[in-house]
C-alpha cells in the first residue's frame, strides 16, 4: 500500500515537471522577453531600461542551460527553481507581487466557488433524483429536454441575460460589485450564484440522472421491490448511496477547480478572485501571472487526482495497484 | 480559511432574508462620499511616469502642483497652486529664459511612517523648492523612465543629467548603490533648476518656450519628499513608490487595492484646510467663470470664496464592463458617469437631456475635448508613402474623400463630436471655424478621377491586375473597434481598394511599429496643455517612429513643415504664429499624412445631487470643487430600487403548476 | 493557392466524402440498421443539421465575376459564395429592425425596405446574412478541430493501448501533463502565444481537447486486444498494423462518432468566450454575441443582433445535443457514459 502511494506521488511530481516545462516552451521560447518588456515600459523606453527590467524580473539570462556558462545561470533553471519554490516573483505588468495577488484573490474565489460547487451539487442531485424517480413520465421527458435547452446556451448569454432581468429590470441585487463584510457579502454573490447554477444545471442533472438510471436498473434494486420497499425508499436509502461512487468521482475533480476561480463570473460580476486575475493577465499580456495560474491550477489538480486515487484503492480493494 | 468558510454560512442565510440591490455599506448612506468608476486599473501612481487620464484622475487629488487651471474660466488660464503667483518670462543672456516660482510657505505633505524612518518622531514635514527640483531631477533619470523626457529638454542641463547619471552609474557601482536623493546633488542636479532658498526655485530655459509653464500645471513636476522614493522602494514589504504616493494635496490614498477599490479621504493638515485666512486660489472655490456657469449653478452664493474641498471621501470603483457600470449610475449607486455609446438614445434627445432622464433630476453638461481622432498613413510605406511620390499622394488624397466624418460621428457617436478639418480642435489658439478642409468632404467621383491619375483605375493595382491591397493596422481586436475599422474599409471598397484589417495582439502590433511594416492606423491625441504646438509636434520630423520613436506615428517629415513649426512653437499668439499655422494646415491638406476625423465631444451626465460639475478637457483636480447633497441622494436610492417581487411567486406558481399535477398521476397509477 | 479556391476544393472533397460515407454506411448492415433507427428517432434535429450543412457548404462554394455590387467596386472583383450573391448590394446605412422601411434611428428610408427578415446592424449590414455566415464558421471551428482531434487521439490512443509498455508510458505521461492544466487557461495561453486566426483557434482547441478522446481509445483498445478473435489472429501470424485496421480501429468507429457528435458543441461554446477574450475566429457566432451585448442597453432596444445570432448557436447546438443523445443510445448505451 505504501509502495503504491509513494509510486503514485513520484508519478505525480514528474507531471508536474512536464507541466513546467510546457509552460517554459510555451511562454519564455515562443514569447520574446523583449516584447514583455516594452510592452510593460511604452515603445519609448530605452535600452538600458529595458535591460534594467529583464534583469528585475529575471528575463536577463540565456534560455537553455547548454547555452549558458553555469547550468543554474539560465532561465529554464530559474523558471523551475522558482515555480517549485513557490517564489512567483512579479506581475509582468504592473509589477505587484504575484503571491500577494493570489493570496488576496483566494478569499474571495472561495465565496463564490464553494457555494456554487456546494449548492450545484445539491441542486443537481436533488432535480436530478426527482427527474429519476418520475422517469417515464412527462416530468422525465420534461426535465431531460430542459437540461438539453440549457446546455445549448452560451454562459455569455446566461451572463449577460441575468444581469438584464435580474439585476436592471427587477433590481433584486446590485448588478456587480464585491464586499467582504457579512452585510454585503451575500448580496453580492446572489445575482453570480444564480447565474452560475443556471449556465451549470443542464449538464449536471442530466450527468446525474443517467447514473440514476443506471443504479435503478440493478438487480439489488428489483430485489428490493420485490421485497416490497417503497419507491421513496429505494430512490434515498438504495440508489442514492450507490449512485454516489462514480458522481463524487465526476466532481471530486472539480474540486482543485474551485481555487482558480470561475473565469467568466468572476470578471463580469467584478468580484476581484482569482478568476478576474486571471482575466486581467489574459488582456494586459501578463505571462508571468499567467502560467502562475495555469501552474497552480494543475499543481492542485494532480495533488486532487492523487487522493482520489489513494482513497479509492484504500476503500474498493477490487481496484487495482497500479 | 475556517472564518472564510463561516462568513459564506452567514452569507448564505442573510441572503435569503435580504433582498437589496445596494452595493454600499448602509453607514455610508448619509455620507458625503463621491462614488465613481473606473476600468482599467492605474499601472503607476508615480507622478514622474504616469501619463494617463484614469490615472491623472486619481493622481491629480493626491499631488499638488505648483500652477493650476482656473476651474471654470475658458479659454483654460492658470492660476497659482503651491506657487504664491503665476511667473513670467525674464529674458537672460544666450537667448535664454528664467522663470522663478515663490512656494507658499508652511505647506505640509500628507502625514506618512516614512517620514519617521529618516527623522525620528517625524510624520510630515514641510514642502520645500528642493522637493520640486527632486522630481525634476526625476524625470530626467533614464532609470525612472519618464514619458515626458522631451519638453523638459529645453532646461538647461536637463539631458546633461541624464547622460552623468547613466554614465557614472555604469562606471561607479557604489555610485549606483547609493540612495537616488543622494546621486543628483552628487552630479551637481539639472544646471537649469536653481533652489534659491527653502521656498524659492528658479528655472532656466536654453530657448523660448513659453507652454513650459503648462507643464507645472501637470502631475509631472509636483513637489515629491525623497523620503517616499527612498523608503518605498519594494523591499522587505514595503510597497513601491508607484503604489504608494505621498503629495501635499487635498486627498489622501487611504485604501489601494487597485484591482477593485480605491479610496481617496481627505487629508486634514492640507495647507487649504490649515490656513483658510490665505484664501489661496488653489484652496478656495472661484468667484468667477464663462458666461453660463451661473446659470449651470456653478456660482451660487453658498459656495462663492468656500474653503475647499467639500466631499469627505471618494470611492473609485472597478467597473470592467461599461453596461453594468452605467445601470448602477441610473440606479443612483455611482453620482456621475459618462454616456456609453448604446445608453445615448435613452439619456439624449435632440441634444438636451431626454424628458425621462430629466424627470430623474438628472443634469448633463457638454465639451468639446481638445483632442483630435484620425487615420493616418505610414508615410515610409512604399505605396501609401513619400516614395510613392504624387500617386502616393493622389491614393492618400482619394482615400481622404471618401471617409465621412459625419457619418461616423453619427454612427459611433451619436453625433457627438465636430468633423474634423485640421488637427486643430475648437478653442484652440489657430482654430478657424469657417475653414473647410477640400479633401474632407465626400466626393466619390473626385476621389475615382484621382484613382484614374495616380495609375489605379477602379482601384486596379496595374503591376497585381487585382484590387490595389493595402493593409490598416491595429492592436484593438474587440469586436466594437473592429466594427468602426469595417466602415473604413466599406468606405473605401467604393473606390475598389480592398483594405484589410490587421489586428493583431499589442506586442505583434508593437513589433510591426518598430519595424515599420504598417500602412494605415488610427489614432487619437489628447492635448497636454491648451496649446497648438501641442498637436502640430506630431507632425514634426524629428517626433518620426522611425527615426526617434516619437508620437509621429505617420513618419511624416517635411522640411518646410518643420521649419514652420520651428518659427511656431517659440512665440506667444500673435499674427505671425498665426500665419504659420495657417500655412502648415495648407501643406497638411493637400500632403494628406492623416485623414482627420473627429474632435470627440465630451458629455457627462450626473445625478442632481452633485453641485459643481464641470467638465474638464485637460487633466487637472476637479474633484475638490463639487459637493453633494448626500440625504437627497439616499432618498431617491430608496425610491428608484424598490425590487419587482412578483416575478418570483409567479415563477414559484408556474413551477408547482408543472410538477404537481404529474405527481398526482403518477402516484395515482403507482396504487 | 488562393483561400476559395481551396475552399471550393474542401467543399467538393467534403461533398464527395459525404456520398462515399453514405453508400458505406449502406453497405454495412450494423450501420444501416443504426443510421435507419437515428432518422426515426430525431428526424428534426437532423434535418436542422442538415440545413446548417447545407448553408456552410453554399457558402463554400464561390466564385469570380457575374455580380452587380452597386457600391461595392471591390466585391465585382473577389470570389464570392452562392450566400454571398444572395446578400450582395443588399447594405443599408445602419440599423433597422426586421422587415423595417426605415431606418431605426432617425427613420431615414431604406434602400431595400422590408427586405430585411432579420433587420441590419451598425453598418446596416443584413443580419440574417451575417448569421447565415456564422454557420460555416462554426461548422469550421467544430469540424477542423475534429479533423485534427480525433486521428491524432486515435493514433496515440490506439498505439498506447496496443503496444502497451514504453509507448504507453510516453502517451500517458503527456496526457496526463495537458489533463492536469486548466483546459480554458492552456487554450488562452496557446491562442496567445501562436497568434490569431482560424487555424491556430483549431489548433489550440485541438490540443487541450485530444486527450478525453485518446485515453477512450485507449482504454477500449486494450479491452479488444484481450479479445479471443484478436489473440487468435495474433496466433495465426497475421502482422500487426494489419490486426490493428482488420479489427480494433472498425470496432472503435462507433466511438469517433458519439465523440466526434458530443465535443462538437463544446467546441463551438468555447469560441464564443474566446471571441469575448478577443481572441476568437472572425465572423463566429460568438463574435456576433460579443458585439451585440452592449445593444441591450440601447433605447428602445437592439434585439435582433443578438437574438439571431443566440438563436443560432442554440438551435445547432441543440439538434446536435439530441442527435449526440440519439447516437449515444444506439450505438454504445454503455462504455460511454463514465468518460463523457
Amino acid at each position: 500500500m505504501l509502495a503504491y502511494v509513494i509510486r503514485r506521488l513520484l508519478y505525480g511530481a514528474v507531471v508536474v515537471l512536464g507541466v513546467l516545462l510546457f509552460l517554459f516552451v510555451l511562454f519564455f521560447t515562443v514569447t520574446d522577453p523583449d516584447d514583455v518588456a516594452r510592452r510593460a515600459l511604452g515603445e519609448k523606453a530605452l535600452p538600458e531600461v529595458i535591460e534594467q527590467w529583464k534583469a528585475n524580473h529575471g528575463y536577463d539570462k540565456p534560455l537553455w542551460p547548454w547555452q549558458a556558462e553555469r547550468a543554474t545561470e539560465s532561465l529554464l533553471y530559474d523558471h523551475f527553481r522558482r515555480m517549485l519554490s513557490f517564489d512567483f516573483g512579479r506581475s509582468d505588468a504592473d509589477d505587484a507581487p504575484i503571491a500577494e495577488r493570489i493570496r488576496r484573490g483566494m478569499g474571495p474565489s472561495l465565496s463564490l466557488t464553494v457555494p456554487l460547487f456546494v449548492l450545484g451539487l445539491g441542486v443537481g442531485l436533488a432535480l436530478s433524483l426527482f427527474v429519476a424517480f418520475f422517469r417515464e413520465t412527462y416530468i422525465d421527458r420534461m426535465g431531460v429536454f430542459l437540461c438539453v435547452l440549457g446546455m445549448s446556451v452560451s454562459i455569455l448569454l446566461y451572463i449577460v441575460g441575468g444581469q438584464y432581468a435580474i439585476g436592471k429590470l427587477l433590481r433584486w441585487f446590485p448588478i456587480s460589485g464585491f464586499d467582504f463584510t457579512p452585510e454585503l457579502l451575500p448580496r453580492f454573490l446572489a445575482l453570480p450564484l444564480v447565474v452560475g447554477l443556471a449556465a451549470g444545471f443542464g449538464s449536471d442533472v442530466r450527468f446525474y440522472r443517467t447514473v440514476f438510471l443506471e443504479e435503478t436498473n440493478r438487480d439489488y434494486v428489483r430485489t428490493a421491490r420485490a421485497k416490497g420497499c417503497g419507491e421513496g425508499r429505494i430512490m434515498w436509502g438504495h440508489v442514492l448511496r450507490n449512485a454516489m461512487i462514480p458522481i463524487l468521482t465526476h466532481t471530486v475533480l472539480a474540486i482543485p477547480f474551485l481555487f482558480t476561480g470561475a473565469l467568466l463570473l468572476e470578471s463580469f460580476f467584478g468580484i476581484p478572485g482569482l478568476g478576474a486575475i486571471t482575466v486581467d493577465a489574459i488582456q494586459g499580456n501578463d505571462f508571468s501571472t499567467l502560467r502562475t495560474m495555469v501552474y497552480i491550477g494543475s499543481l492542485l489538480f494532480i495533488l486532487g487526482q492523487i487522493l482520489t486515487d489513494v482513497s479509492y484503492s484504500l476503500a474498493d480493494p477490487r481496484v487495482r495497484l497500479g | 480559511m475556517r472564518r472564510a468558510a463561516a462568513r459564506v454560512l452567514v452569507a448564505l442565510g442573510a441572503a435569503l432574508a435580504a433582498c437589496s440591490n445596494d452595493p454600499y455599506p448602509g453607514a455610508d448612506a448619509e455620507r458625503k462620499v463621491f462614488y465613481t468608476s473606473f476600468a482599467e486599473p492605474p499601472k503607476t501612481l508615480d507622478p514622474a511616469i504616469s501619463y494617463t487620464t484614469n490615472e491623472h484622475a486619481i493622481l491629480g487629488n493626491i499631488y499638488d502642483t505648483l500652477l493650476e487651471y482656473h476651474y471654470l474660466k475658458r479659454p483654460y488660464t492658470l492660476i497659482p497652486g503651491l506657487a504664491t503667483s503665476v511667473p513670467s518670462a525674464e529674458p537672460r543672456g544666450g537667448g535664454r529664459v528664467a522663470y522663478r516660482f515663490e512656494l507658499r510657505p508652511g505647506v505640509l505633505f500628507q502625514e506618512d511612517p516614512c517620514f519617521e524612518r529618516f527623522a525620528p518622531g517625524a510624520r510630515t514635514r514641510e514642502v520645500r523648492a528642493a522637493d520640486v527640483a527632486f522630481q525634476l531631477a526625476r524625470i530626467a533619470d533614464p532609470a525612472v523612465n519618464s514619458p515626458v523626457v522631451e519638453p523638459f529638454s529645453n532646461l538647461v542641463g536637463f539631458r546633461e543629467l541624464g547622460k552623468a547619471l547613466a554614465e557614472r552609474r555604469e562606471s561607479d557601482p557604489a555610485f549606483a548603490l547609493l540612495p537616488r536623493h543622494e546621486q543628483y546633488p552628487a552630479l551637481g542636479g539639472i544646471e537649469g533648476v536653481r533652489v534659491l532658498g527653502e521656498t524659492s526655485l528658479e528655472i532656466v530655459l536654453a530657448a523660448p518656450y513659453p507652454q513650459i509653464l503648462y507643464w507645472f500645471a501637470m502631475q509631472f513636476t509636483a513637489p515629491v519628499p525623497w523620503e517616499a522614493v527612498a523608503h518605498y522602494d519594494g523591499e522587505d514589504g514595503r510597497d513601491f513608490f508607484a503604489d504608494h504616493p505621498v503629495g501635499a494635496g487635498p486627498y489622501r490614498l487611504a485604501v489601494y487595492d487597485k484591482y477593485a477599490r480605491i479610496v481617496l479621504e481627505r487629508h486634514p493638515s492640507w495647507y487649504g484646510a490649515l490656513h483658510p485666512e490665505w484664501r489661496a486660489p488653489g484652496a478656495t472655490y472661484p468667484g468667477e467663470g464663462e458666461p453660463g456657469d451661473a446659470a449651470a449653478g456653478r456660482l451660487d452664493p453658498g459656495y462663492v470664496g468656500g474653503p475647499l474641498p467639500f466631499l469627505e471621501r471618494v470611492e473609485f470603483r472597478r467597473e470592467k464592463e461599461s453596461i453594468p457600470a452605467f445601470n448602477k449610475f441610473l440606479q443612483g449607486y455611482y453620482d456621475a458617469s459618462g454616456i456609453i455609446r448604446e445608453s445615448f438614445d435613452k439619456v439624449v434627445r435632440e441634444d438636451r437631456l431626454s424628458p425621462e432622464m430629466a424627470a430623474l433630476g438628472m443634469q448633463l453638461e457638454k465639451s468639446v475635448i481638445p483632442a483630435v481622432y484620425y487615420i493616418g498613413f505610414n508615410m515610409d510605406d512604399p505605396v501609401v508613402g513619400r516614395a510613392g511620390g504624387e500617386r502616393g499622394r493622389k491614393l492618400r488624397q482619394a482615400m481622404s474623400l471618401v471617409i465621412d466624418a459625419q457619418e461616423y460621428t453619427r454612427l459611433f457617436t451619436n453625433g457627438r463630436g465636430v468633423p474634423a478639418q485640421s488637427p486643430l480642435p475648437p478653442g484652440i489658439f489657430g482654430y478657424d471655424e469657417a475653414y473647410r478642409n477640400p479633401w474632407r468632404a465626400v466626393d466619390l467621383e473626385r476621389a475615382r478621377r484621382l484613382l484614374v491619375q495616380a495609375g489605379y483605375p477602379h482601384g486596379v493595382d496595374p503591376t497585381t491586375q487585382a484590387p490595389l491591397r493595402l493593409s490598416f493596422d491595429t492592436p484593438d481586436t474587440s469586436a466594437r473597434g473592429l466594427l468602426t475599422f469595417q466602415f473604413f474599409v466599406d468606405a473605401w471598397r467604393k473606390l475598389g481598394i480592398d483594405v484589410e484589417i490587421s489586428a493583431t495582439n499589442y506586442n505583434q502590433f508593437q513589433e510591426k511599429v518598430r519595424n515599420g511594416a504598417y500602412q494605415i492606423f488610427q489614432w487619437g491625441w489628447v492635448a497636454d496643455y491648451p496649446d497648438p504646438e501641442n498637436f502640430f509636434f506630431l507632425l514634426w520630423s524629428e517626433m518620426a517612429r522611425s527615426k526617434s520613436g516619437g508620437p509621429n506615428t505617420a513618419n511624416f517629415s517635411d522640411p518646410r513643415f518643420d521649419a514652420l513649426f520651428l518659427a511656431m512653437k517659440s512665440r506667444e499668439g500673435d499674427a505671425e504664429r498665426l500665419r504659420s499655422i495657417r500655412e502648415m494646415t495648407a501643406l497638411l491638406e493637400s500632403e494628406r499624412p492623416w485623414i482627420e476625423l473627429i474632435h470627440p465631444e465630451e458629455y457627462a451626465l450626473y445625478h442632481g445631487w452633485l453641485r459643481n460639475v464641470k467638465p474638464a478637457g485637460m487633466s487637472y483636480p476637479t474633484i475638490k470643487y463639487r459637493d453633494l447633497d448626500a440625504a437627497r441622494r439616499a432618498e431617491l436610492r430608496a425610491v428608484w430600487n424598490e425590487p419587482v417581487r412578483w416575478p418570483a411567486f409567479a415563477l414559484a406558481a408556474v413551477g408547482v403548476a408543472i410538477v404537481v399535477p404529474g405527481v398526482a398521476t403518477f402516484l395515482r397509477e403507482r396504487q | 493557392m488562393q483561400a476559395w479556391l481551396i475552399s471550393n476544393l474542401v467543399a467538393g472533397a467534403l461533398f464527395a466524402g459525404g456520398i462515399a460515407l453514405g453508400v458505406a454506411v449502406r453497405r454495412n448492415r450494423l450501420w444501416r440498421e443504426a443510421t435507419g433507427e437515428l432518422a426515426r428517432r430525431r428526424p428534426v434535429a437532423l434535418g436542422v443539421i442538415a440545413l446548417f450543412v447545407g448553408v456552410a457548404l453554399l457558402d463554400s462554394v464561390a466564385w469570380v465575376g457575374g455580380v452587380e455590387a452597386g457600391e461595392d467596386v471591390v466585391a465585382v472583383l473577389e470570389a464570392q459564395s452562392v450566400i454571398d450573391r444572395a446578400f450582395l448590394g443588399f447594405q443599408e446605412k445602419s440599423y433597422s429592425a426586421p422587415f423595417a422601411s426605415a431606418e431605426f434611428y432617425g427613420g431615414a428610408r431604406l434602400a431595400h425596405p422590408g427586405r430585411h427578415p432579420l433587420g441590419t446592424d451598425i453598418l446596416g449590414r443584413d443580419v440574417l446574412y451575417l448569421t447565415l455566415k456564422g454557420a460555416r464558421v462554426a461548422l469550421l471551428i467544430g469540424g477542423l478541430t475534429s479533423l485534427i482531434t480525433i486521428p491524432l487521439a486515435l493514433l496515440f490512443g490506439v498505439s498506447a493501448g496496443y503496444f502497451g509498455g514504453r509507448i504507453d508510458d510516453v502517451v500517458f505521461f503527456v496526457m496526463s501533463t495537458l489533463a492536469s492544466m486548466p483546459g480554458l487557461l492552456l487554450l488562452i495561453a496557446l491562442i496567445m502565444a501562436m497568434g490569431r486566426s482560424t487555424l491556430s483557434v483549431c489548433i489550440a482547441l485541438a490540443v487541450t481537447g485530444w486527450v478525453g478522446f485518446c485515453r477512450l481509445a485507449r482504454g477500449e483498445t486494450l479491452k479488444l486486444r484481450e479479445l479471443d478473435y484478436v489473440q487468435a489472429a495474433r496466433a495465426l501470424g497475421v502482422s500487426e498494423p494489419r490486426i490493428i485496421l482488420r479489427h480494433i480501429l472498425p470496432n472503435l468507429m462507433h466511438l469517433v462518432v458519439v465523440t466526434f457528435v458530443l465535443m462538437f458543441s463544446g467546441l463551438v461554446l468555447s469560441e464564443a468566450i474566446l471571441s469575448w477574450l478577443g481572441i476568437g475566429v472572425d465572423g463566429s457566432w460568438g463574435q456576433m454575441i460579443d458585439r451585440a451585448r452592449d445593444e441591450l442597453s440601447r433605447d428602445p432596444i437592439i434585439w435582433w443582433n443578438l437574438s439571431a445570432a443566440g438563436a443560432a448557436l442554440f438551435v445547432l447546438l441543440l439538434a446536435v445535443n439530441f442527435v449526440g443523445d440519439a447516437v449515444r443510445d444506439i450505438l454504445d448505451p454503455r462504455t460511454l457514459r463514465e468518460n463523457l
